[in-house]
């Protein structure tokens, strides 16, 4: 288990990288909060699903194709 | 007892001349006088709505007739784009400018088709937050009991359809933001299959996992507002070009042979779910076997990671989108609890959203292995009845309940909630039924045959008949 103030040192610098302008109260509660956080994230890494491949679509055609869905390689033309 | 008109009754009753769509948008705008102030569902009243039930009342005596939703009054969560109304998403952050002067794909269809736009209703703010009396927005309250919550995040439209201020309305879906407020208000509610509703004008939570969907009283009237919604639109790159059906033809059928999946495993036997709302679910299951269908138990294996999947893509998401919002000087202006909940995904590394996406995939074969298994599963929608509004903002709470809607955004699968009963203080039960992709139809059938035999759906809550019994006085 990590010490308190490792929490908050971790917390700390997440909050600040994302420029998060918490005041007093919620600091303490984002660090109140990070223990689950960070456990959920934590269940997400399991040998069951080690070698899959992740849900990300990345279709390069998508912006070209028109309301109809046909290609339009050549909008200018 | 005072008695609500589903949009099947309306519809008929329209075409019938027995009454007009002047007729029920009076009716609607007294209830949102006689009841809104307590329950808070309107952000704003349309004040063309008399202009456009007089418009569908010349077409429909002409024969111009637009569908079953024509001249019917109906509410659309503050979060779509409408030309004639701003749009807040129940927030100070969203820009003014924002759908400023166009309507979104899913206001187009449903002004198209005829439907009585009677206004923007509240929501939690952004689709996440819980309600905040610092922000000037109404503050939602359960129409059942006004201590407690109404759910969220399409609040509003829940209610307005509880009470009977709209016949129908239009509701987002990202964790369980349609499926939730049916569930605590006690009507019917569809997450459709992600891609079916083009989502083009609509404020984003999670880029991909939102949904649009139908709310409304009754199967039968969620499967008239999908008719009108349903279908590709270019300007949504994650709309399916999957062929929609007409999803009223066949929804009488009956469900003679459906196979029923019971995932006793996390959504039965979770330790918050309460006894009374699992017993009321395993009645909707009886009675489902009464009508013909067979029922199993099943399960859909590391279903609570499913959640946390689902959770951590969307605060990423959203975190994303808020951003330059959330980092500056705005950061006070959202709500104490959206800031909280949204802000937390700043805690959480770029590989634990890579992460959640690898679980993804795994949890999405183990789903199709089972739906080749079983036609549908049946789960309670929530695990509990509404609980106190006081206790819903809280931001320690939220990691540690469990949750039976998100899994099926995660999987994109549609999942229709049910009115199931109700317990000894009066409070709505809620049964869900999910089956495959684009199984709309399905589903829709599976809630039709249920409600023909039970009248949950159609109870109104006191609050609308002590209303209606002061009017009268």
């Amino acid at each position: 288990m990590s010490h308190p103030d490792d929490t908050e040192n971790t917390v700390r610098t997440f909050l600040e990288a994302a420029g998060i302008p918490a005041s007093t109260d919620e600091f303490e509660m984002f660090v109140a909060m990070y223990p689950d956080l960070r456990a959920a994230a934590d269940k997400l890494y399991n040998e069951k699903w080690r070698y899959e491949e992740p849900v990300l679509q990345f279709t390069p055609l998508a912006p070209l194709r028109n309301s109809r869905g046909n290609l339009e390689l050549n909008s200018e033309g | 007892m005072t008695e609500l008109l589903t949009i099947e009754e309306a519809s008929d009753a329209l075409r019938s001349g027995q009454v007009t769509s002047i007729d029920l948008t009076e009716s609607s705008l007294s209830r949102i006088e006689a009841v809104d102030e307590r329950v808070g569902a309107f952000i704003a009243v349309n004040d063309s709505a008399r202009i456009q039930a007089q418009r569908a009342d010349v077409e429909l005596t002409a024969k111009m007739d637009r569908g079953p939703l024509h001249g019917i009054p109906f509410g659309l969560k503050d979060i779509l784009a409408t030309s004639d109304q701003p749009t807040t998403a129940n927030s100070l952050v969203l820009d003014t400018a924002w759908g400023d002067g166009y309507d979104s794909v899913v206001t187009e269809r449903v002004r198209n088709a005829g439907a009585i736009i009677m206004g923007k209703l509240v929501m939690s703010e952004f689709a996440i937050g819980t309600p905040d009396s610092e922000k000037p927005f109404p503050i939602p309250r359960n129409p059942w009991d006004l201590e407690r919550s109404p759910a969220g995040s399409s609040s509003g439209t829940g209610i307005a359809i509880s009470t009977g201020m709209v016949l129908g309305g239009i509701g987002t879906d990202t964790g369980g933001s349609v499926r939730s407020p049916a569930s605590w208000n006690g009507h019917t509610g569809l997450k459709v299959t992600f891609g079916r509703v083009p989502k083009w004008g609509c404020v984003p939570l999670g880029y991909s996992l939102d949904s649009i969907g139908p709310m409304a009283r009754s199967a039968w009237d969620c499967g008239a507002i999908l008719n009108v919604i349903a279908g590709y639109d270019s300007r949504d790159i994650t709309a399916s070009r999957e062929p929609t059906v007409d999803y009223l033809d066949g929804i009488k059928d009956g469900i003679s042979g459906l196979r029923i999946g019971i995932p006793v495993p996390y959504f039965f036997d979770h330790p918050e779910v309460a006894t009374d709302q699992r017993v009321a679910v395993e009645k909707v299951i009886q009675q489902l076997e009464a009508l013909g269908a067979n029922a199993r138990q099943v399960e859909l294996p590391h279903s609570d990671i499913a959640k946390e999947a689902n959770t951590i893509t969307m605060l990423s998401e959203a975190f994303a989108y808020h951003h330059p919002d959330m980092g500056s000087a705005r950061w006070s202006e959202y709500g104490r609890n959206t800031r909280m909940t949204i802000g937390s995904a700043s805690l959480f590394a770029a590989s634990d959203y890579v992460q959640a996406q690898r679980f993804r995939s795994w949890y999405t074969r183990e789903a199709a292995k089972l739906m080749n298994e079983v036609d549908v599963l049946v789960t309670p929608t929530h695990p509990t009845t509404a609980t106190l509004s006081a206790e819903m903002g809280d931001p320690l709470r939220r990691p540690k309940q469990p949750s039976f809607t998100g899994p099926f955004n995660l999987l994109g699968y549609p999942a229709l909630a049910l009115p199931a009963g109700f317990s000894s203080s009066g409070l709505p039960f809620s049964a869900q039924i999910i089956g495959a992709p684009f199984s709309e139809a399905l589903l829709l059938r599976a809630g039709y045959a249920y409600q023909q035999t039970t009248d949950w759906h159609l109870r109104v809550p006191p609050i609308v008949t002590a209303g209606e019994n002061n009017a009268d006085n």
